[in-house]
């Protein structure tokens, strides 16, 4: 809320206090300063200065030569305006001034005469004829009469500063300039003067009246003004309006910004000619009625918006625009004025519907009180009255359908302390509250305290703790330990911190961890080749993205994943490990009744020349071993964004978990990668939220382990995996079997090839014997033979 | 005889001592101490020495053989010393040369964050939970205090994904969850993602993290809310870091108060970081609404308790001096690399 000090001064005094230490004030007491503003900031040593002489410039038929007495000094200004003579008061820029646009005025010869400075037009002023008369002509500013050397500051009424200050969404009663003044005055410790409200009453032949035919108007009143004379407002209404960003239109409609901003009452003045038996009828709109509203724009309203209407028509869109046929005009000769309370969801509901925003709107929906419905209109009539602007009559109406009630609040200095955790005595409780202007009652340690109606916020004492420690001051809470707490153990379940060991885990196999946001685009499926029917298609729709690219909550990592791999290699970097830990959304049936199953997923791609189908199997079977899992089968993957021969799928209890392999060429290519990627998703929901078993100890043994190798010749299509499964059950002596070479080529049968295996043969309670070892080898030789075909080499 | 071995023994040292290389000590050896060397030879002239005189002149061959010996071993282990320095400083490399580590990798900063933040407040006895990012009116809204015509409930600040499920715009609807199942004593740290309808820009994210406490027990008053916050403050940015209250306005906490933290890089006096005021704002917080206890059921005239908040990735770009909300959304390895 723009807050302009001069303004603020009407109803406290600021006097001894800079704008930066009045927004400190208001900061300990909650209202943040965003922005100080000090009018006529870029404007500077410019003065009012007198021509007392004008001659021809003696080489330059365009420009003259004056003498113009600044104040200080007189100093010769060479200037190519034609509009100045001898005995005019001017605006001077002298040497060193600025003005606004940082343009600066140094000393200079023209054409061989020095010129001390410039004379200024209200363009270069940055002002005009609303603010002073003349500023629009071509030529100088030609001023009223002034001392010579007035800062023009001063002449220009800049010399204000403007507060922005941020309003907190509880305290709807400070958007005014009179809420803000009390709370200066409580901070401040001086008097909030009262709002003058005096104006006599004319008679008036007509009779409005008002009909409430809806629960979103909490009341409505409205009076006649007549003998209406249209015209400018004074200049300090049309400063001050501007200050606050409004612009001056004419006496009646500024008399009703002026109220809106001054005590936070929107008011409508509605043209008598216009509103058929003065009879207003507060309803909702009809279906297909329609109003062109003061911007001269036509809305179609619809049944759930409320207007002010007469017997006829819609005249108004209910706190949100005045009609334009109702609106007050040139030829207006008696308005009824509008004060009202709309409720605060139905002006925005309305106000949003339509796409039409305003003062009043803006107002309402941050809630406007009770009080505050006769208070602006009092204050209105008053400003009639004081600016002649037309006769305030007796003839009015109000209709009220809730009334305020009084609210009472019992608690204790004990009470607010306690919460609070220092002791405040209740004098101090009261001394604050009464500055509030709360009644207080000290009744034998209880506190009965009687809320002002414009504090809608205030609800039970906890409120009442906050209002104290405010104006107490939060430097008084001093630091405690939660004494009286009891203890408890701290820490975090089973799925929480399996989901951190395995981003411990993960980072350990060499990966860095990223952050994806969890909205996608919903054409990410096209771009991993989802077939039609794919499960990962039912993505759940956000209603109001921010865009395509976000509409859709993820249903996997991958897409994700992909785009960030891409990212990386466009900015040249190369041979790398990422994985992110995140969740992805499954609808159990769209559109959603019920919350989603949200899954803990992982996701893993290795990237570069090193990288094989072999070294992210390797960190997929690290994952597994690590949280104790034992697949019952790998088979190839057949999701489409896979190579479907160098991608596999692990199974626990017959349901697919985790797939991993080098990304499909064609999806590759979708995301405009050139190099070999590998990816894995892994779903953690079956096995992150149960703890991973206990380790035990097995004894070591003390007996060597015999070493064995063996190269077997087996088919082509006879997996390496089903062969160290023979070889490792078919003796229980044999232990760690593994591969160490594959062999094809001249010296093996074409659909052949040569497995070269290393494996140990070791007993835990004795050294094996040649018999042990020759025994084994045999078991293991026809093992291989029967269940893989295999002959020793 | 003692003579020639006098002057053997002489030479014999001479050349020990002119040796520069083990193989050249040992031709030195085998001359004078060898099967055929010349002392060899002294000794085996004996049998020509008279009898009475062979013991003196036993000795006197025995020690020259000694003395040798001796001279050889000293000599060469000089020279297998002189060899090794030799070797080492062959050997040496330039040290200025790095190997880079493969197969580095590591935490987004924000998890790092959020781990040290969990540890922290589960060394205070805090439980730390998570609740669901897609969530219901109710808890994201209703339960928290915030009325149907509540500014917060806007669609331009809230993602919806039906009436009444939408994406969550604050972990608070955990807290509600958790005094729901659980009664006091309470002590709570329900970290997560939130979302909300903001355009991506330098100090907005529409999807962030929040790190939200809860504490519910008797007698919990403003005092102890601070008391925690400074402890925080001084753990996460310095030991001389303070912390200051000022009153704002939540839904679900009465009183309310944001919390600022004094600037780690002006220290208080003001500089750009904090744009000149000596105060970054780091939090929300607040004493526990009434409303919000009774609607989970909780006694609020038995129990208060207090209610914070804070941006994960907030409190991570100060820290780390992130100056771009967008940049750890990236996931740029030059970026994550940096952290680890």
């Amino acid at each position: 809320m723009k807050l302009s000090i001069e303004w603020l001064n009407d109803y406290v005094s600021t006097d001894g206090y800079t704008p930066e230490q009045l927004a400190d004030k208001l900061l300990n007491i909650g209202f943040e300063v965003e922005e100080i503003i000090r009018l006529g900031e870029d404007i500077d040593r410019v003065v009012a200065g007198n021509i007392t002489d004008i001659k021809k410039h003696p080489d330059a038929d365009k420009l003259s030569v004056c003498s113009v007495d600044v104040g200080s000094e007189t100093v010769t200004i060479v200037t190519g305006a034609k509009n100045v003579k001898a005995g005019d008061t001017v605006p001077v820029a002298l040497d060193g001034a600025t003005l606004p646009g940082g343009k600066v005025i140094k000393a200079a010869p023209l054409r061989g005469v020095m010129s001390y400075g410039m004379m200024c037009s209200g363009k270069e002023l940055g002002v005009d004829n609303e603010v002073i008369d003349g500023a629009e002509v071509d030529g100088i500013l030609i001023l009223q009469a002034v001392a010579a050397g007035t800062d023009i500051k001063e002449v220009l009424r800049l010399n204000d500063t403007v507060l922005d200050v941020s309003v907190t969404a509880n305290r709807p009663d400070c958007q005014s300039v009179y809420g803000m003044a009390r709370e200066v005055a409580a901070v401040l410790g001086r008097k909030l003067k009262p709002l003058e409200i005096k104006y006599d009453t004319v008679s008036c032949e007509l009779k409005p009246s008002v009909d409430i035919r809806d629960g979103a108007c909490g009341r409505y009143t409205c009076q006649i003004i007549k003998d209406i004379k249209v015209q400018r407002s004074p200049q300090w209404m049309r400063d001050r309006l501007r200050k606050v960003g409004v612009r001056p239109i004419n006496n009646v409609v500024d008399i009703t910004n002026y109220v809106l901003f001054e005590v936070g009452q929107p008011l409508h003045a509605f043209d008598t000619e216009f509103v058929t038996d003065c009879g207003i009828i507060v309803r909702k709109a009809k279906a297909k009625e329609s109003i062109t509203a003061l911007n001269s724009e036509t809305y179609e309203l619809t049944e759930n918006m409320l207007v002010i209407a007469d017997c006829k028509k819609p005249l108004a869109i209910a706190g949100v625009m005045g009609g334009e046929y109702s609106g007050v005009s040139e030829k207006t000769s008696a308005v009824l004025l509008e004060a009202a309370g709309f409720a605060k969801g139905s002006v925005r509901a309305t106000s949003r519907a339509l796409g039409l925003r305003s003062d009043s709107s803006a107002r309402y929906e941050k809630g406007v009180d009770g009080m505050s419905v006769n208070v602006g209109r009092e204050r209105a009539l008053t400003l009639f009255h004081k600016l002649k602007a037309g006769k305030v009559t007796d003839s009015k109406a109000s209709k009220e359908l809730v009334s305020t009630s009084v609210k009472v609040i019992r608690t204790s200095a004990d009470e607010i302390s306690k919460l609070l955790g220092i002791t405040v005595k209740s004098n101090a409780i009261e001394k604050i509250l009464k500055s509030l202007q709360f009644d207080v009652q000290n009744e034998k340690d209880r506190l009965v305290i009687t809320v002002p109606a414009f504090r809608e916020d205030i609800d039970n004492y906890t409120d009442i703790a906050e209002e104290v420690i405010r104006f107490y001051g939060y430097d008084n809470i001093k630091s405690s330990f939660m004494p009286t707490a009891k203890s408890t153990a701290g820490g975090m379940d089973v799925r929480l911190s399996n989901l951190k060991l395995l981003k411990t885990l993960v980072s350990g196999l060499g990966a860095y961890e990223i952050t994806t946001y969890s909205f996608i685009g919903k054409k990410s499926c096209d771009k991993l080749n989802l077939p039609q029917n794919s499960v990962l298609r039912r993505q759940i729709e956000i209603l109001n993205p921010l865009g395509e690219e976000y509409s859709v909550m993820r249903t996997q990592l991958a897409h994700n994943m992909l785009t960030t791999v891409a990212y990386n290699l466009s900015k040249k970097n190369s041979d790398f490990r990422l994985f992110e830990l995140g969740k992805t959304y499954i609808a159990k049936e769209l559109p959603l009744s019920d919350l989603p199953a949200e899954t803990d997923t992982l996701c893993m791609a290795f990237v570069g020349g090193k990288e094989t189908f072999y070294t992210l199997k390797a960190a997929v079977c690290e994952i597994l071993r690590k949280f104790a899992l034992k697949p019952d089968k790998l088979e190839y993957c057949d999701k489409p964004y896979y190579h479907p021969g160098m991608s596999g799928e692990y199974f626990v209890d017959s349901k697919a978990f985790c797939s991993f392999g080098k990304v499909h060429p064609l999806v590759a290519k979708n995301y405009d990668i050139a190099e070999n990627v590998y990816l894995c998703e892994m779903n953690l929901g079956g096995f992150i939220g149960k703890e991973i078993p206990q380790a035990k100890f097995a004894p070591l043994s003390k007996f060597q382990a015999v070493r064995r190798d063996l190269a077997v010749v087996v088919k082509d299509e006879i997996p390496v995996g089903l062969i160290l499964q023979t070889l490792e059950q078919a003796d229980e002596l044999c232990v760690d079997a593994e591969l160490f070479d594959v062999y094809k080529g001249e010296q093996i049968e074409k659909g052949y090839k040569s497995i070269a295996l290393s494996f140990g043969l070791s007993a835990k309670d004795r050294t094996l014997t040649d018999d042990d070892i020759t025994s084994a080898m045999k078991k293991i030789l026809a093992a291989l033979e029967q269940n893989c075909g295999a002959k020793l080499r | 005889m003692e003579e020639s071995v006098k002057k053997l023994t002489a030479e014999t040292i001479a050349s020990i001592s002119a040796c520069k290389t083990v193989s050249e000590l040992n031709d030195v050896r085998v001359k004078t101490l060898g099967k055929s060397g010349a002392l060899t030879a002294l000794l085996k002239g004996m049998k020509d020495v008279p009898p009475e005189k062979r013991p003196a002149a036993g000795k006197i061959v025995n020690d020259a053989r000694e003395t040798l010996e001796q001279a050889v071993s000293e000599r060469q282990k000089a020279l297998e010393n002189e060899e090794l320095l030799r070797k080492l400083s062959e050997e040496r490399i330039d040290i200025t040369i790095d190997s880079p580590l493969k197969n580095h990798g590591g935490l987004h900063p924000l998890s790092i964050m959020r781990n040290r933040i969990e540890e922290f407040f589960c060394s205070l006895g805090f439980v730390i939970a998570d609740s669901p990012e897609i969530e219901t009116d109710y808890y994201n809204f209703e339960a928290l205090n915030i009325p149907a015509d509540h500014p917060a409930r806007e669609m331009q600040d809230t993602f919806f994904i039906t009436e009444n499920i939408l994406l969550r715009s604050q972990t608070s609807s955990g807290q509600i969850r958790m005094m729901e199942k659980v009664k006091p004593p309470i002590k709570m740290l329900s970290p997560g993602r939130v979302f909300r309808s903001d355009e991506a820009d330098a100090t907005h994210s529409p999807v962030f993290h929040q790190v939200e406490g809860l504490v519910v027990d008797k007698g919990i008053t403003m005092c102890d809310l601070k008391g925690i916050l400074d402890l925080f403050a001084k753990k996460f940015f310095s030991n001389e870091t303070k912390t200051r209250f000022r009153p704002s306005y939540f839904p679900f906490t009465e009183p309310s108060v944001e919390v600022d933290a004094s600037c780690g890089k002006c220290g208080g006096k003001g500089c750009n970081v904090c744009k000149g005021t000596g105060w970054i704002e780091i939090m929300g917080a607040g004493m526990v609404n009434r409303n919000v206890l009774k609607n989970c059921g909780i006694n609020p005239d038995e129990y208060t308790g207090f209610a914070f908040g804070c941006g994960l990735d907030r409190i991570t770009n100060i820290i780390y001096g992130i100056s771009d909300a967008r940049i750890p959304f990236e996931n740029d390895l030059r970026f994550l690399k940096q952290f680890n």
